[in-house]
């Protein structure tokens, strides 16, 4: 079976000259479908610029990157556009709801851009939000929701056109501890669904309740598959 | 996605902010509610002098002093037209059935104390069928006043309204430039024509006017302003023309350019129509002017949305929109923003020519040719102007737009 990330020798380099910052120094990284990973490591080691490689917003300066066994290269705009819409999902630290459309709409709007008709997104969208927790939400603006909340309508939406990878950088950064727990909590149940799930995070309480852990610094993968003592050696040498 | 779904969400985002959509479609509005105003004034200025000189009667000509090139070069024009051109005019041109010699101008006219300037007109009594006039009360001069330079007059209706208010004014003197005149008859009211009132105004004998008036200073007999003729019947007009301009040269002895210029009801409607179609021409286009900047104001207004939405269009992209989906939903916001501002501007530039036409003697008509134009136009420039905001933000890096949050 293909592994769902594939990256080989990726290098990503911003700004030119003086000004050039090489993010990403020969990253290599293997994900098998089903796993759960967190990535870890210090502020500026490039995790977002790699999730960012990974989610198809960004392409590496070079190196291979095989998602799901297709060589993302060769892809039109309009082709990762699509790529985006159906195998991948995500969340980010500031939730990225829009706040004229009620928690369904949001949800709907992947499926929108998927050509869902109308009946089946507003059937699956319900589905989604009650999977998060959040049935009696529905109509509710982000604005009249709590952050957690607001975070659990964000993840419907990354699930709803049922993606391979789902992706979050920082998904807790903004929540409390009680909150944190409710989003590790849904997704751990995803991903013991079968979907794949890539997260950044600085907290190691977080990462712990992960199954694989990787460390990234100075653009490149420093550790992979810490282990629990390992991490609270790492975390106390950062 | 398909355009249905595009056009939901464009006006989803569109009611999501009024005042921001009101703002944006302002400039359409005012755009093509002046375009519609001004092509409906142009087109009602243009009918209305045309019917004026229709309302003349077909047969009509007058004889004015100068060419027309003559009139182009200067405004001090030779003093050759005479009251003998007219005697000569009436005695040997066989197609004219009338002529009425006009000198006029502008003087003080008093009553009492009552004082008003008004138009003098000097003329004789074949005045009154040649320019359709008529008495309302007493009588009008005749030959025999011009013969004579007496000094009495005919009172336009506004002027004896004025003056008598409901007396009767026959018989009363009144003074013009300080000369004692006899007040003989009122006309009958005639309106404005070409927005002259021709009520407020007096009528003496020609003779009279320019011996005790303005006095004259032409070497070529008894100076008058213009003649107006009446050709015997409409098929006689060109023959008339004819004949007028040759006997006129001969008098005046013309061998190179012609010091008079004979125009028939003809050549006057074609001078209003180049007027006020030029005049037309001129309103549209400051009208449209105002639509382009309406077009502009669409392309600035969209323009900071797109800044304003860079996180939402960010985030679309990252959850599958492509930059084509994202291009057609901003240009179908930009054309529904203004094709919605085309028919309120229509509306508006409606009532406003509804307006005009009921406090001004212009029955400026609503033009379907200028509403079809300025609807699809504003249509066209809200896609046109839509599209660079719209490119704008459908090229957006979506890792930079959704950083910016
Ligand atoms: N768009 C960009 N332009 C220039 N430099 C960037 C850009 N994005 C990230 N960087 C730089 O790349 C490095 C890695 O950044 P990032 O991937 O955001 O790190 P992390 O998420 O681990 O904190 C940093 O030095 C950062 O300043
Ligand atoms: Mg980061």
């Amino acid at each position: 079976m293909q592994p769902v990330i594939r990256l080989e020798h990726i290098f990503k380099t911003y700004g030119s000259d003086e000004t050039e910052v090489q993010a990403l120094q020969d990253v290599n990284l293997i994900v098998e479908t089903g796993e759960y990973c967190a990535i870890m490591g210090p502020s500026g080691s490039g995790k977002s610029t790699a999730m960012n490689v990974i989610g198809c917003l960004d392409r590496p300066t070079s190196g291979c990157y095989y998602l799901d066994g297709v060589d993302v290269a060769g892809l039109s705009d309009a082709e990762l556009a699509h790529i985006r819409n159906r195998k991948l999902g995500f969340v980010f630290q500031q939730f990225h709801l829009l706040p004229q459309l009620s928690a369904m709409e949001n949800v709907m709007l992947p499926m929108v851009y998927a050509g869902i008709p109308q009946n089946e997104r507003k059937e699956r969208a319900a589905a989604a939000l009650t999977r998060v927790g959040l049935a009696n939400r529905l109509n509710n603006r982000p604005n009249q929701l709590s952050g957690g909340q607001q975070q659990r309508v964000a993840i419907a939406r990354a699930i709803v056109n049922r993606p391979v990878l789902l992706l979050a950088d920082e998904p807790t950064g903004a929540l409390d501890s009680h909150t944190t727990q409710e989003v590790l909590q849904i997704f751990a149940e995803l991903n013991s669904s079968g979907i794949t799930v890539v997260m950044v995070t600085h907290e190691p309480d977080v990462a712990r309740q992960t199954r694989r852990i990787v460390w990234f610094r100075d653009g490149q993968v420093l550790h992979d598959h810490l282990t629990p003592d390992d991490l609270t050696q790492m975390t106390i040498a950062a | 996605m398909d355009i249905f779904e595009s056009t939901k969400m464009a006006v989803k985002t569109l009611t999501a902010n009024k005042l921001r959509s009101t703002l944006t479609m302002l400039g359409i509005i005012i755009g093509n509610a002046s375009v519609i105003t001004m092509v409906g004034v142009g087109q009602g200025a243009q009918r209305y002098a045309s019917e004026q000189f229709e309302s003349l009667g077909p047969n009509v000509l007058f004889i004015i002093p100068g060419s027309n090139e003559s009139r182009n070069r200067t405004f001090d024009l030779p003093k050759t037209l005479t009251l003998e051109d007219a005697k000569a005019i009436a005695a040997q041109v066989p197609t004219v059935s009338a002529v009425a010699p006009q000198l006029q101008t502008q003087q003080p006219v008093t009553y009492s104390n009552k004082r008003t300037s008004s138009l003098i007109v000097g003329t004789t009594p074949e005045f009154l069928p040649v320019r359709d006039f008529e008495v309302a009360r007493g009588r009008f001069f005749t030959d025999l006043d011009v013969q004579r330079n007496t000094q009495v007059v005919a009172l336009g209706s506004d002027v004896a309204k004025n003056f008598f208010g409901d007396a009767d004014p026959i018989g009363q003197q009144i003074r013009i430039k300080n000369i004692s005149f006899q007040v003989i008859g009122v006309m009958e009211s005639k309106g404005a024509f070409l927005g002259n009132n021709q009520d407020d105004a007096v009528y003496i004998p020609l003779s009279t006017m320019s011996s005790r008036i303005t006095g004259n200073t032409s070497p070529y007999g008894t100076e008058v302003t213009f003649i107006s003729v009446n050709a015997r019947d409409e098929a006689s007009v060109n023959a008339a023309e004819f004949q007028l301009n040759n006997l006129l040269r001969l008098r005046h002895k013309i061998t190179t350019e012609d010091d008079f210029t004979v125009r028939t009801q003809k050549d006057a409607l074609e001078i209003v129509g180049n007027v006020t179609g030029a005049l037309t021409l001129m309103l549209a286009a400051i009208a449209a002017i105002s639509l382009f900047v309406g077009g502009i104001g669409i392309m600035n207004i969209m323009l900071v949305s797109v800044r304003e939405r860079t996180h939402e269009i960010g985030l679309r992209k990252a959850i599958g929109a492509s930059q084509q989906d994202i291009l057609v939903q901003f240009i179908i916001e930009a054309v529904i923003l203004s094709a919605i501002g085309g028919v309120i501007g229509t509306v508006i530039g409606t009532s406003g020519i509804m307006l005009v036409s009921a406090v001004t003697p212009l029955k400026a008509g609503v033009s379907t040719t200028a509403i079809a134009v300025a609807v699809g136009v504003s249509g066209g420039i809200g896609l046109f102007f839509g599209v660079f905001p719209a490119r704008q933000a459908a090229k957006l890096d979506p890792i930079v737009a959704l950083r910016s949050a």
